[in-house]
């Protein structure tokens, strides 16, 4: 067999196997292997994710120790003693920050349970293969999760539990194409569907052609369908779409939630979507 | 086929010897990289880097994709059979990690792989932009593979918007990182 027909061969039979764990793993057959997989990789992508945030966290100082030189000019010799004290806490602090919004949201719906999770691998809309907008996070069934849970930040929606592993879950955020939230606009309660756009924001979609949608409209979740709880804030419109030959106008939003900076989310453990939602879509483990 | 003895007493064959330049290249023992397990360890990192520190890199709209370079740069530097069975092991580590069904990175990272058998042993085979053109060919298939699985999962697909905002950019990342991953690659094999 010469080298061109070998790697061929090679190629057959490998893809032969991807299509099979394709069609295996799309059906849940795979779950159990898959779980205890992304077990054994969680504590070295909690280390690579760490030593991102620290990446992160150094260049974001560095920018900051730079400006405050400039402005601080006669407070030089202070800012020197203390950036040695300055880059540790840094970190604390901003964790500390992000856990008291995160407790204050916590007290502002106590209708609500939550379960907090740390982001330990990336997805972000066209992340790690650009295709699929995830994030990872370290709760897992043994925490009481499972698929379809919402998942919020302070700030508003994140998306919702997609595949859950004994101790970690993927969240489907709600940038993805394949997510579609029910939403309605604050102000004048006009319903629609949130859907995720490849590479471009969201966009509040099946608005009646005669409702009144403005720029700096406030978008919530509308709790049509039981695949969300209501009242969670989904975005702002920055765009308005109305073309008089289509049967509904839409809206381009601009989310709440930073999702290049997500690092801490809540669960909302006490919620169940009604059945036939997509929560009962993958199981893993 | 006609043979007629060489200077040196060798028989050459009517097939001019090929150049050692456009040959594929095969490893000495003892070569950096040249064994199997420091390539495997490569490839682990490979993976954990993409999943977790590339994803945080967002120009344009995007990130590259570490993997996919990296195998294409190996299938160009050692043999493409090797770049398809490290695409395959590397796609199902990077699936693993990201949620996606098993298989998609592999059979995406695979076929796009393959597209470093063009041009071997052709003139234009040792050309330093040849590398840049069959990522920029491989990034597109790479894209399309991964839309057309989750389409047959009955996942809502916009080609269009998906070929603009997430190939385009990935296309020129992808270009970008080869133009580093490439030269390095190839001094250590």
């Amino acid at each position: 067999m010469n080298r061109a027909s070998n790697r061929t061969f090679i190629y057959y039979i490998l893809a032969a196997i991807s299509i099979a764990l394709l069609v295996l793993s799309s059906t849940g057959k795979l779950a159990p292997f898959e779980g205890v997989m992304s077990d054994m990789a969680r504590p070295l992508l909690l280390g690579f994710s760490g030593l991102g945030r620290q990446i992160n966290n150094t260049f974001t100082t560095v920018r900051d120790l730079r400006t405050l030189r400039t402005d601080n000019q006669s407070l030089q010799s202070l800012a020197d003693t203390l950036t040695i004290d300055n880059l540790r806490l840094k970190e604390v602090e901003s964790e500390n920050q992000r856990l008291r919004e995160l407790l204050r949201f916590r007290q502002l719906n106590p209708t609500y349970d939550f379960r907090g999770g740390q982001v330990i691998a990336r997805v972000i809309s066209k992340g790690p293969n650009n295709y699929l907008s995830t994030v990872t996070i370290d709760l897992g069934s043994e925490h009481g999760i499972q698929p379809g849970m919402p998942v919020v930040t302070e700030r508003g929606l994140v998306g919702r539990i997609y595949k859950v592993g004994p101790n970690s879950s993927t969240v489907l955020l709600i940038t993805d194409p394949s997510s579609g939230v029910p939403a309605l606009l604050q102000r004048n309660r006009l319903v629609g569907v949130v859907d995720g756009r490849a590479g471009t924001p969201p966009v509040l979609d099946f608005i009646p052609q005669e409702g009144d949608v403005t720029t700096g409209d406030l978008v919530i979740t509308s709790g049509l369908g039981g695949s969300f709880p209501k009242n969670l804030v989904i975005g702002q419109v920055v765009e308005v779409r109305q073309r008089d030959y289509e049967m509904f106008q839409q809206a381009v939003l601009r989310p709440t939630v930073n999702f290049d900076r997500l690092e801490f989310v809540l669960v909302i453990t006490n919620f169940k979507p009604l059945p036939g939602q997509p929560e009962e879509m993958e199981t893993v483990g | 086929m006609s043979t007629a003895p060489g200077p040196s007493g060798e028989q050459a064959t009517e097939n001019r010897p090929v150049s050692r330049s456009f040959r594929e290249p095969t490893p000495r023992p003892g070569q950096l990289l040249g064994s199997n397990g420091l390539a495997l360890l490569g490839l682990v990192l490979v993976v954990l880097i993409q999943a977790t520190l590339v994803a945080r890199i967002r120009l344009l709209g995007a990130s590259p994709n570490l993997l996919l370079v990296s195998t294409i740069a190996w299938g160009l530097l050692h043999s493409v059979g090797e770049g398809v069975v490290w695409a395959f092991a590397g796609g199902l580590g990077l699936d693993l990690i990201t949620g996606m069904p098993l298989g998609t990175s592999s059979l995406a990272a695979m076929t796009a792989c393959l597209l470093t058998g063009l041009g071997r042993n052709r003139v234009f085979s040792n050309n330093i932009w040849w590398p840049l053109f069959v990522v920029a060919l491989a990034t597109p298939v790479y894209g399309w593979i991964v839309l057309l699985t989750q389409q047959m999962r009955a996942l809502p697909v916009d080609w269009v918007a998906s070929t603009v905002h997430v190939i385009g950019p990935e296309l020129a990342l992808n270009v970008a990182a080869m133009v580093l991953i490439y030269p390095v690659l190839r001094a250590l094999l």
